[in-house]
């Protein structure tokens, strides 16, 4: 065995008391400066919730068509959508779609602007590339608790949990995105006399858009990834009926669950899938990727 | 690699001194009894894997049994035990959540009931913290508290009452449901499912240090009630069929106000362990401990962050006079020297 060097009690101890004592001391300030995120996910949830199944029906389809301007997308999101609604799933269906767009949306306004610093300053990306690693792989249950204590249980934590864990693609994409516009493009732009702020607005993220829509794409499909773990800690939704189809060895529930989670996942994937396609031919690359 | 002949012949005399001394090894009320492996559950909940590792010193250091310590819980462990007879050793199996499958295991001779776990019964309830009482002294039962939903505000709708029932999945989730049901609650106060074990606890933790009132469903021993005083609100007289009732969703009667039943702890094995291995079973027989012990071994894995096998060497330290009483007298002995 390795050797005692220090004692870690005395280290564990005081990160024990120290999270006690945000809890008792900092518990108001923090739930207070998360209401506004809480407040729109209760928008999204309700909006979805109150909107007749039949317009989600159409909205969507309408939406696959936009995206294709074929009739094979269509079919299958009605298809996903109808087993949702005939396994009995719609509600908590509505409930997770509530909190993976909210997610999503709230990854987008962050990981954007970190996505371009990282492209800008290589420090940045130094010091960023490490911390979206620990993002990534650090057992969520480790931070969810301390989440759950600071914030309470409910959709607040669960809310952080999926940012946590669906931001990195994002941000890893958008910087790569950018870095990877051709230099003989930035050269041509830089030619013309563009300022900085012209190029990066002009010129790189719009080439880089089909990049950035692939990790939004990634965003989605992992923020749906933690709808189980969210449920862990009291969002309710899908997750939480996959729980309780382990929990009491009713497999039949748990799988129905389950594959309601994969119906939105081939829903929201296809149709961001199909705008990254038309975006490239939009921009003329497809053909040069 | 080669086999060289030395170590064969070496193997098979052993194999031949071992079947000879088996007969005297039997007689002998120290000794271990198989050569199988005897492997012990370490529930995910902090008193079953303190016990488990308590078990696993004394029939390591003190029987010499080929000892492991598995992770376990509730239904994958007691399914595989029935199923293919191991883990061998359940050290605090609550059969109430696995009651169907657990009779019919001990009916058809796959599994055995060796002891109590826990030997005055387990608590399971409804409580309040012990503050938000002394502020409110009218609170004393469940009646009382549900006719004030303004005193445990829903952050998520601060007009109704919010319950921190159980995770999904658990039998007390069934309960506890039907018991909202059956008084009437749903107009003023929300039901709360934390979605697991440990959210449940942040969320209790949470109510306690910041001295907010906060009602909630938990379970003994458990550290959290050793550490918080929380007060037990009455639920009436226990009313077996009516709780049956409750926790049965093929049960079509509507649900009835019961107290919950003091549910069985006990220290579940598969059969052959009985068979094969007297002494250990008998052991095990002896080792029930009360709810006050339990609680007392867990404060101290709790305030100074101790992990299961910690908790487990520090009982055996202090306890002595407790664990001395399971074991004979030459096995005590060799469990001491081994603690150093």
């Amino acid at each position: 065995m390795f050797p005692e060097i220090i004692d870690t009690n005395p280290l564990r101890n005081a990160i024990d008391d120290g999270l006690n004592w945000v809890v008792r001391n900092w518990g108001d300030g923090f739930t207070a400066a998360a209401k506004p995120l809480l407040d729109f996910l209760n928008l999204v949830q309700h909006l979805l919730l109150a909107t007749p199944w039949w317009l989600i029906f159409v909205i969507l389809a309408g939406i696959a068509w936009l995206a294709t301007r074929r009739w094979q997308l269509p079919v299958v999101v009605v298809v996903a959508l109808l087993f949702l609604g005939v396994m009995d799933l719609w509600e908590d269906a509505m409930v997770t779609t509530a909190l993976m767009i909210t997610a999503t949306l709230t990854t987008i306004v962050i990981g954007l602007p970190l996505g371009i610093i990282m492209a800008r300053w290589a420090r940045v990306r130094h010091v960023l590339t490490p911390i979206l690693d620990l993002m990534q792989t650090l057992p969520s249950f480790v931070y969810l608790i301390p989440a759950v204590m600071i914030f309470g249980p409910g959709k607040i934590p669960a809310l952080l949990a999926t940012i946590v864990y669906a931001a990195p693609p994002l941000v890893r994409l958008t910087d790569l995105g950018i870095r990877q516009v051709d230099p003989a493009v930035m050269e041509a732009s830089r030619a013309f006399g563009t300022n900085p702020t012209q190029r990066l607005f002009g010129v790189q993220i719009p080439l880089a858009f089909p990049t950035i829509l692939a990790g939004i794409n990634q965003t989605t499909m992992m923020a749906l990834a933690m709808v189980v773990i969210a449920s862990m800690i009291g969002a309710g939704g899908l997750g939480y009926q996959v729980l309780q189809g382990i929990g009491r060895l009713e497999v039949s529930r748990g799988l129905f669950a389950g594959l309601g989670i994969v119906a939105l996942a081939i829903i929201f994937d296809r149709i961001t899938q199909a705008y990254g396609r038309r975006l490239q031919g939009r921009i003329g690359i497809a053909e040069a990727r | 690699m080669r086999i060289s002949w030395k170590s064969v012949l070496a193997g098979v005399a052993l194999a031949a001194a071992a079947t000879v001394s088996m007969p005297a090894q039997a007689q002998d009320a120290t000794a271990c009894g198989t050569d199988k492996k005897i492997d012990i559950a370490e529930m995910t909940w902090p008193s079953a894997a303190a016990l488990a590792h308590i078990h696993a010193i004394i029939l390591d250091k003190g029987y010499g049994c080929n000892v492991e310590v598995v992770a376990g819980d509730t239904v994958p462990t007691s399914a595989s035990m029935l199923a293919r007879g191991t883990p061998a050793v359940a050290p605090e199996l609550w059969t109430s959540s696995i009651t169907r499958q657990w009779n019919e295991g001990l009916d058809d001779g796959s599994v055995v009931e060796l002891g109590d776990a826990i030997t005055d019964g387990t608590i399971e309830g409804w409580f309040i913290p012990r503050y938000t009482q002394e502020a409110n002294p009218e609170l004393k039962t469940v009646q009382d508290v549900i006719a004030h939903p303004e005193l445990f505000p829903d952050p998520e709708e601060p007009d109704q009452g919010r319950f921190y029932s159980c995770p999904p999945g658990w039998t007390c989730e069934l309960a506890g449901t039907a018991l909202f049901e059956a008084l009437d609650m749903d107009a003023t106060w929300n039901l709360f499912s934390p979605g697991s074990g440990g959210a449940l606890a942040a969320s209790i933790s949470r109510a306690f240090e910041r001295e907010e009132p906060i009602l909630f469903y938990y379970w003994g021993p458990t550290a959290l009630l050793g550490k918080y005083d929380a007060a037990q609100l009455d639920l009436g007289e226990v009313k077996p069929d009516v709780y049956a009732c409750n926790t049965d969703p093929e049960c079509e009667d509507p649900p009835g106000v019961t107290a919950y039943p003091s549910s069985p702890a006990i220290v579940g094995a598969a059969s052959w362990v009985k068979d094969e291995a007297p002494n250990v079973a008998e052991y095990f027989g002896k080792v029930g401990l009360s709810n006050a012990e339990i609680s007392k071994l867990l404060v101290y894995g709790d305030e100074n962050n101790a992990d299961a096998e910690a908790t487990a060497l520090n009982f055996l330290k202090t306890e002595k006079d407790t664990w001395t009483k399971w074991v004979p007298a030459d096995v005590a002995e060799k469990v001491e020297a081994s603690l150093g």
